[in-house]
């Protein structure tokens, strides 16, 4: 857990549905409360889809009182630009933002998205034996990666997010030194903030989810011309869609990349099995996103997915950037400003014991309390399944009679032996009840 | 601690494609538990792959174990097939005698063999035509 999702205790009524929706087991029920393990978090919100009492919500920052402050600038994801019809182009929601006296730096990100596509062409490029690269875009691919497939990490492409990479442009350009905020379809990129990774800090101060501001001007229904701003790019758009990327490092590939574009955690960590086992010979680079469709799926998104998606799909895009665009592509590139900081780390979760045959007498421990549960994955325990169940035991965080067939196992003997002891008498008396006869 | 090696076993089953990378899975999942380097998990996960697949299309099905000692692990996979009756040809990338349905699948590539000699620190073959085939594959660990 890096900061993406938060956890309202007061609303939680402690029943299993976060658990089993995890898909990395990280989360407990202990005591009726919800306990997220940390070091297998991923920050990726399928927690928050699952829970119907909005006891789990995607962690940002006050939106009323970060927009009561003066000059605001936010670094919204493309995700924002294709929730509602009437801001559907950049230029049109900068517009509509600066109604609000709020600054938008989106023609800073799409030379930034740009730069990215740009850069990891080349990287690909360069590649050799690394292919297939992982695109670095989604975090919460990213912290699974780190976490369930270690052997994978130096896979990962070592290009800065664009939305971190936008705001250094604009600082650069503008030597603007106010806080940006970021407008976050979803509670991985909010860990872009709080935690980031690859970099000591991030260029980014504040969070808050595209939902919180979409309806904010809604509610105001700003009428937009269009006529107020100069036209900004839209390629970069597409990165909210599943596929988008590929497609924009694609435009500056000099020969033709071949890519793999998947969506939502299921395909995504089908498709890392596959990769780990080398089964994607002959591919330059795999793009995975956490959320379904891709970025528009996210928790904090406001519009549809489906109703993005069709924006999307119908959304006019100049592939070939133009001889200007190209020419601050190149000065940026050459300052190095999309590169990685330091080597994605792997994340390795904490062994049964530090001691091999300390662990490997654990891991016994835990087959044999594991063969006698009842492998139903039922919940009850506050465990996504009976194999963690096993392992908490193992590792002194849980206990067998936290199994409610355990339970009943271990009051069925007991009343068991109540019985055949109350049927002992002392011996003084007889059963029957009477005196023996003295001789 | 008493340094009993750690086993696990593994029925592979003939042509049972909806199961692929299963074992493989499974000893990752162990071998993280045990705290194993993540270099050496990686290289098992592909023995433990490249021999499942061995024995499930050629083999004819059979079993694989996994034994985890203080300084090393061995991977070994045991069938009932044919046997290899040149080992020194089917050891050649490239070469393979799985049938044109398997290749359609995308497997037959003729790179098993030599990808488990490539991740193992020592491989070993017993094959013997009509009786079938042990391979065992031994992967140290790092400083020992």
């Amino acid at each position: 857990m890096s900061g993406g999702i938060r956890v309202r205790e007061a609303r939680c009524r402690g029943c299993a549905n976060c658990i089993k929706s995890c898909p990395t087991e990280a989360i407990r029920v202990i005591d009726g409360l919800i306990r997220i393990i940390p070091d297998l978090c991923i920050d990726c919100g399928e927690c928050i889809r699952s829970c119907r009492d909005k006891a789990i919500t995607l962690n940002e920052d006050e939106w009323d009182l970060l927009k009561s402050r003066d000059g605001l600038v936010l670094m919204a994801d493309p995700t924002f630009y294709v929730q509602v019809g009437a801001y559907s182009r950049p230029r049109l929601m900068k517009e509509a933002l600066e109604h609000h006296g709020l600054r938008d730096i989106a023609e800073y990100a799409s030379i930034a998205f740009d730069l990215a596509a740009y850069a990891a062409a080349g990287v690909i490029r360069e590649g050799g034996e690394n292919r297939p690269y992982i695109s670095t875009y989604c975090p919460a691919v990213i912290r699974l990666i780190q976490i369930n497939f270690p052997e994978l990490v130096g896979r990962i492409l070592p290009v800065e997010s664009p939305l971190e990479t936008a705001v250094t442009i604009w600082r650069n350009a503008t030597g603007g030194k106010e806080k940006v905020t970021l407008v976050a379809p979803c509670p991985a990129k909010a860990t872009l903030v709080r935690c980031p990774v690859g970099r000591e800090k991030s260029s980014l101060e504040y969070v808050v989810s595209v939902q919180k501001v979409i309806r904010d001007l809604l509610a105001c229904n700003v009428k937009v011309t269009g006529t107020k701003t100069k036209a900004i790019s839209r390629r970069w758009l597409l990165w909210s869609i599943s596929g988008g990327e590929s497609r924009h490092i694609s435009s500056f590939s000099d020969k033709g990349l071949t890519s793999v574009a998947v969506s939502g955690l299921r395909n995504t960590m089908d498709l890392l099995n596959e990769l780990e086992l080398g089964r994607f010979g002959g591919v330059d680079f795999i793009e995975c996103r956490a959320c379904d469709l891709g970025c528009i799926g996210g928790t904090g998104t406001y519009e549809s997915r489906f109703l993005s998606q069709l924006r999307l799909d119908n959304i006019e895009t100049e592939w070939l950037p133009s001889h200007e665009e190209m020419e601050e592509i190149r000065t940026c590139y050459d300052k190095g400003i999309w590169r990685l900081d330091n080597p994605i780390q792997v994340k390795e979760r904490l062994p049964l014991s530090q001691d091999l045959g300390e662990a490997m007498a654990k891991l016994r421990e835990m087959d044999a309390i594991y063969a006698g549960l009842p492998h139903i994955d039922c919940g009850s325990c506050g465990r996504p399944s009976c194999r963690a169940l096993a392992e908490d035991i193992v590792r002194g965080q849980g206990d067998e009679t936290d199994c409610i067939f355990k339970l009943r196992e271990r009051i069925t003997a007991l009343s068991g032996e109540i019985r055949a002891l109350s049927s002992k008498l002392p011996h003084t008396l007889h059963p029957s009840g009477k005196k023996r006869q003295g001789t | 601690m008493g340094q009993e090696p750690y086993v696990e076993e593994y029925t592979i089953q003939a042509g049972d494609f909806t199961s692929i990378g299963e074992a493989s899975t499974k000893f990752r999942a162990t071998l993280k538990m045990l705290g194993i380097p993540s270099e050496v998990v990686r290289r098992a996960a592909v023995v433990a792959y490249e021999a499942e697949m061995n024995a499930m299309i050629h083999g004819g099905g059979g079993t694989l174990r996994m034994t985890v000692a203080s300084d090393h692990l061995e991977i070994m996979a045991a069938d009932q097939g044919p046997g290899i009756p040149d080992v020194a040809l089917a050891m050649q990338e490239g070469y393979s005698t799985a049938s044109d349905e398997i290749r359609e699948l995308g497997f037959g590539a003729g790179m098993g063999l030599p990808n488990i000699e490539r991740n193992s620190d020592r491989m070993n073959i017993e094959t013997e035509v009509g009786t079938g085939t042990v391979l065992t594959a031994r992967i140290d660990f790092p400083g020992q």
